[in-house]
């Protein structure tokens, strides 16, 4: 379970990111954070994992408060979390199957870890969150060699490695073409339901954001603006949480 | 700034293009002065080379045919001049790698740090090989382990500066995908960092390794041993022909040196 309460993000330069956030999401939701850019969605995500510091309030994570870890502890929630980025961030030289046991790397001895040198059980791991990715036959194949919804499946298969009970993903679908975005999504759809992993996603995609969640919640300037079923958002709701904004300016000019 | 008007032309429907004047003229001119005055400042004299320039070719013509006799007592100071580079090559860059890390801004949050590896990096960088074996003689006596020892210092700098340049100009993504998951930052550099930058750590490390056969065979010259010993006192019998005995072989050292360094780095790329 991941619970926000009256939580603030200020940035160095006096920005306000979020303004008190107030959410709970019980594990095994599917949810799709939306608003425009600069909004705070990305923000709000890379709190759950402290790649952000909050500035005020109390963030839980599975009964954990986040915003007092430190070092170690920090490194030991994330073990937790996996995360998805617009840009895969994979490591482009090597191959896929590389990659992925690069989610083992943590947990490793030492002598393991400089050598570079993965056991076999580890390496069977690795194969099978590739297989479960449908992309078991580019295991040996470099990552820059991969077309972009590839390259995603890989990274989402180094994060099934990692065995999280929560996934962030930050605009996974953004550099991909409709086609391979479905295939995406329905990728998180069938992570979330066959194995209960708590999925958050923050996407541009209105469309694909409310046919495949189950929740959606809106953002706007820091603000949650929405916040329930992806089958109740409505036209005038979208209008809210994009345009409110717009809105707001013309009316301030 | 510029001294010049910018020029600007008209398009048929009426829109203004403005076009920069280009700065070339005025650096071209700078640098002619420049030119210039280190001509006078160095005492560079044109009479002086066309009356000398003969001397050139006799003893460019002493040189030939070298000494083929001289040959097999050459070939020990021509392994150790390769060893010693070699020997020094492989620990200097070894050693590059941690000092780079430390010396990298993106890795290191601790600014301080960072500074002052930089400094030491530059600090080994401003010292001249040819002095570093010199000081190395004091230290470890006359012979090829000074040579080494100061191959070394200079590899380690050469290699280091170059490491933490491309360290720096890596890309973080998969960095900040490795600190997502729980890595440390050591950990995270070894996983997302060093595959980046292995080909060309590598490839540095051997172009060094080159340029250090080259430099080891001068260094004989402070006695740090190896095949500089043998020119020097060649040159000082003013046996010329000794000397282009010595000259032919470590150009084709060199050259096959080279050649291999060559291919491996392309293999690299």
């Amino acid at each position: 379970m991941i619970k926000f309460q009256n939580v603030n993000k200020k940035y160095d330069n006096g920005y306000e990111a979020l303004k008190d956030i107030n959410l709970t999401i019980e594990q095994g939701e599917y949810v799709a954070v939306i608003g425009l850019s600069g909004a705070g969605k990305s923000t709000l995500i890379r709190c759950i994992n402290r790649m952000h510091d909050i500035s005020s309030g109390s963030l839980l994570v599975n009964d954990v408060e986040v915003s007092t870890l430190k070092g170690k502890e920090i490194r030991k929630l994330r073990r937790g979390i996996g995360m998805i980025f617009q840009s895969f961030n994979l490591v482009n030289r090597i191959s896929s199957l590389k990659n992925v046991l690069v989610s083992f790397v943590p947990d490793m001895p030492i002598w393991r870890k400089v050598l570079g040198l993965y056991t076999k059980k580890q390496k069977i791991e690795a194969l099978e969150a590739l297989d479960r990715m449908n992309i078991l036959d580019k295991a040996f194949t470099r990552v820059d060699q991969l077309s972009g919804g590839q390259q995603q499946r890989v990274a989402l298969a180094r994060t099934l490695a990692q065995k999280p009970s929560i996934i962030l993903a930050d605009e996974p679908v953004a550099s991909l073409d409709p086609i391979t975005a479905k295939q995406v999504m329905t990728d998180f759809q069938r992570i979330n339901e066959e194995m209960n992993m708590t999925i958050i996603i923050n996407i541009h995609h209105v469309d694909l954001a409310l046919e495949y969640a189950t929740r959606v919640v809106g953002i706007r300037s820091g603000e949650i603006v929405y916040d329930g079923p992806a089958s109740e958002v409505t036209e005038q709701i979208l209008e809210h949480i994009y345009n409110g904004k717009l809105e707001e300016e013309l009316s301030g000019n | 700034m510029n001294i010049l008007k910018a020029k600007s032309v008209e398009l048929p429907n009426g829109k203004t293009v403005t076009f920069k004047r280009s700065k070339a003229p005025w650096i071209i001119l700078v640098l002619l002065i420049c030119f210039y005055y280190s001509v006078q400042i160095t005492g560079f004299d044109l009479q002086v080379l066309a009356k000398r320039i003969g001397q050139f070719w006799v003893i460019i013509g002493d040189m030939i045919p070298p000494n083929w006799k001289y040959l097999n007592k050459l070939w020990q100071p021509l392994f150790d001049t390769i060893k010693m580079s070699l020997l020094g090559s492989i620990l200097g860059s070894i050693f590059a790698l941690p000092l780079a890390y430390l010396a990298s801004s993106n890795m290191i949050k601790n600014k301080p740090v960072v500074a002052a590896f930089k400094f030491i990096l530059s600090l080994l960088r401003t010292l001249p090989t040819l002095v570093a074996a010199l000081i190395a003689t004091f230290v470890f006596g006359i012979g090829t382990m000074a040579g080494t020892v100061a191959i070394f210092i200079f590899t380690v700098a050469y290699v280091g500066k170059l490491l933490y340049e491309a360290i720096e100009n890596a890309d973080l993504k998969a960095f900040e995908a490795m600190h997502s998951m729980g890595h440390t930052t050591t950990s995270a550099f070894r996983c997302a960092i060093m595959p980046q930058i292995l080909p060309n750590y590598l490839s540095n490390a051997i172009f060094c390794f080159e340029g250090n056969v080259r430099y080891a065979a001068i260094l004989g010259y402070v006695g740090a041993g190896g095949i500089g010993l043998m020119l020097n006192e060649s040159l000082g019998w003013r046996n010329y022909a000794n000397v282009g005995m010595i000259l032919l072989l470590l150009v084709v050292t060199v050259y096959i040196i080279e050649s291999i360094s060559e291919y491996f780095r392309k293999k690299l790329m």
